[in-house]
């Protein structure tokens, strides 16, 4: 967890002085009062000192034992993470509620191990739902793959 | 009577049958949510909010609302039978009320807390209705030096009561102010940050960000543990349920005291129903004849702190209705609500918007005594959703999530955007930064930087006028204390370190 807190730290630092930088590209002042810069550069340099503090303190304290970051049951939120990236990039192909009932069978058969005819009832009671309370109740146009889901 | 007469038109709004249906939806949701170990109030208000974009805005708070209280009754149920707290503000709870559960006195435990929450609920309204509109009067001589400052007390409070990292707390809160300032620059109109991206024109939305942080970042941070509840088996029937005369004996005053506290907790900004319950704990225990029993099954330890967090829900709505600052991260999602409902909270709504104020107000009654019967009569029934195993409910998060998500502007864009306020909070939750400053910051954001702006364009440049003007002043004044705070107790911390080594050293030599 040390390294992984050290690399966060870090990230704190490198975004800040991005912002830093960045906000050197717009106005820091205007003829009205301050400019659209002025804010993002002191939030910038703010998230500097605070990144600086937090790498020294952890540089002080040093490497600890504090368990791992990655731990045994990581890949579980692996699959939901990549199992929903892959939903979003099938939705032109099978539709956005379509694709969501598949996605929640999928991660309840890998994740929870429950019975096909769970998934399944599960997965067709999304795909219900949530046509009817986006597409029919709330009205929105909702992005329909070639299946017509 | 002026208070009279607007009470009436609450109630006659709030009794309403749409209305009631919709008070009734959002107490029972969000009982069944508290209940559910890991998804907090922030989370189950956030998941409905999008739903509600298109209704009729007072029946939306009054159910919304209702999610957010009925979020602190649930919760109670998983601290008393699984020793887990279903929401954060249940924390203390398990203290007590595990050790009641395990004694087989379960049953009383949650009817003291739900009638406990009912009475601090029903008294926090009446205060609420009488400080609301004479903090809005006080609030139409603010003018942006104040707003400014009370911002930066919000944040700062919450700096001070979280306690722990104030530098992450801080992190926290500038990223969230960053992330405000994506978009059009509402002074100037020019672009920032948006890359060229045509959709960050209009900023990002708030919902988007708030489903992916709470919602799919809470689903990346439970499934990596996943936990199996062992349910305490206990009885719920009538006889069992009602508390004995010696229960109320101990419990009157736990809960009157809860129920002030939680008031005053609430009110401040950055701190929400958890600080109340806490500091409601400390003080029964702290009062007590008998400390030993705290943490043995006193049935105080867990009146105080219910009826605190129950206060804490309803009068945190005070500085959000009067002066549109939220307290805590679930007021924050009300308050964007309330934005995308095209209704400005602050002094002016008291008058724009009267009805729909007196009628949340009275939905507030309605409410918790839907609550009370639901959570008296009804346990059983709750009990049993506790055993809807995680990974059945876990996808169900995540489609709710991704839904809210696309119907904010239509756009697929925005599920991508979710994914990834998604890994930033399961990061976030990993590497111990807190979720809640980064959400107050995101609502505050564009009105901090407007403020702040239109507060120097004022004083042409010049710092001096948040310190001259005497409101902003005592802000501002109060703000850096709670800021030094943490700086302070660090400070005296390693004193008294150094002090005992050397102590230590000499006592060797």
């Amino acid at each position: 967890m040390w390294a992984a807190d050290l690399v966060g730290a870090v990230s704190v630092v490198a975004l800040g002085a991005a912002v830093v930088v960045a906000s050197r590209q717009l106005p820091y002042y205007a003829e009205y009062g301050p400019g659209p810069g002025f804010l993002p550069f002191w939030l910038g340099l703010a998230l500097v000192a605070c990144g600086l503090g937090l790498v020294a303190d952890l540089l002080v304290r040093g490497p600890r034992h504090e368990g791992r970051f990655v731990q045994p049951g990581s890949w579980r939120a692996a699959v939901v993470l990549g199992s929903l990236v892959g939903t979003i990039l099938l939705v032109p192909y099978l539709g956005l509620t379509l694709g969501l009932g598949v996605l929640s069978a999928f991660l309840m058969r890998v994740l929870g191990r429950h019975s096909w005819f769970g998934c399944v009832l599960v997965g067709v009671l999304v795909v219900a739902g949530t046509r009817w309370i986006f597409g029919v109740w709330l009205k929105l146009p909702l992005p329909e793959g070639p299946l017509g889901f | 009577m002026d208070l009279l007469q607007n009470l009436y038109a609450g109630f006659s709004l709030a009794l309403s049958p749409t209305n009631l249906l919709f008070a009734a939806i959002g107490v029972v949701y969000g009982t069944v949510m508290g209940a559910m170990p890991g998804i907090g109030s922030v989370t189950a208000v956030a998941l409905l909010l999008p739903l509600t974009f298109t209704m009729n805005p007072t029946t939306a708070l009054i159910m919304l609302a209702g999610i957010y209280y009925g979020v602190a009754y649930g919760g109670t149920i998983t601290a008393v039978l699984i020793n887990v707290p279903g929401d954060s503000s249940t924390v203390m709870t398990t203290l007590d009320g595990y050790q009641m559960a395990l004694q087989g006195r379960a049953g009383p435990a949650l009817a003291m807390a739900a009638i406990g929450s009912f009475i601090a609920g029903t008294i926090a309204t009446v205060v609420l209705m009488s400080l609301a509109p004479s903090l809005a009067q006080l609030a139409l001589r603010f003018g942006p030096p104040e707003y400014f400052a009370l911002v930066l007390l919000a944040f700062s409070l919450l700096t001070a009561f979280e306690g722990r990292q104030p530098v992450k707390i801080a992190v926290a809160t500038l990223l969230g102010l960053l992330i405000a300032t994506v978009g059009l620059d509402v002074v100037g109109g020019r672009p920032r940050f948006t890359f060229g991206v045509p959709q960050l024109f209009g900023g990002i939305s708030f919902v988007t960000a708030i489903v992916g942080l709470f919602g799919i970042g809470e689903v990346l941070a439970s499934m990596e543990r996943p936990y199996r509840l062992d349910v305490l088996q206990a009885r719920f029937r009538l006889r069992d349920v009602f508390p004995g005369w010696q229960d109320w004996a101990a419990s009157r005053w736990a809960i009157l005291r809860g129920t002030l506290v939680g008031c005053l907790v609430g009110i401040l900004p950055g701190a929400g129903a958890t600080t109340a319950s806490f500091f409601a704990y400390l003080t029964e225990k702290r009062l007590s004849r008998d400390p030993q029993r705290f943490g043995r099954g006193a049935i105080e330890g867990v009146a105080a702190p219910e009826s605190a967090n129950n206060a804490a829900c309803i009068s945190a709505f005070a500085p959000l209705l009067a002066l549109g600052i939220p307290g805590s991260a679930t007021t924050a999602v009300l308050l964007a609500g309330f934005l995308i409902w095209g209704i400005r909270p602050g002094p002016m709504l008291f008058q724009a918007n009267a009805d729909l104020v007196w009628a949340l107000m009275a939905s507030m009654y309605l409410g918790n005594l839907m609550l009370v019967l639901l959570n008296v009569f009804f346990i059983p029934a709750f009990v049993a959703v506790l055993r809807i195993p995680y990974t059945v409910l876990m996808p169900l998060i995540v489609v709710f999530s991704t839904m809210g998500a696309f119907s904010v502007n239509n756009d697929v864009f925005d599920v991508w955007l979710m994914v990834g306020f998604g890994v930033l909070g399961y990061l976030m939750k990993r590497l111990d930064y807190p979720v809640a400053p980064m959400v107050l910051a995101l609502v505050l954001g564009p009105m901090a930087e407007n403020s702040l702006r239109q507060a120097l364009i004022l004083s042409g440049g010049d710092l001096g006028i948040f310190f001259a003007r005497p409101i902003s002043g005592a802000l501002m004044a109060m703000a850096l204390l709670a800021y030094l705070y943490p700086v302070a107790r660090w400070a005296v911390r390693t004193r008294g370190q150094r002090a005992a080594a050397s102590g230590l050293s000499t006592g060797r030599g």
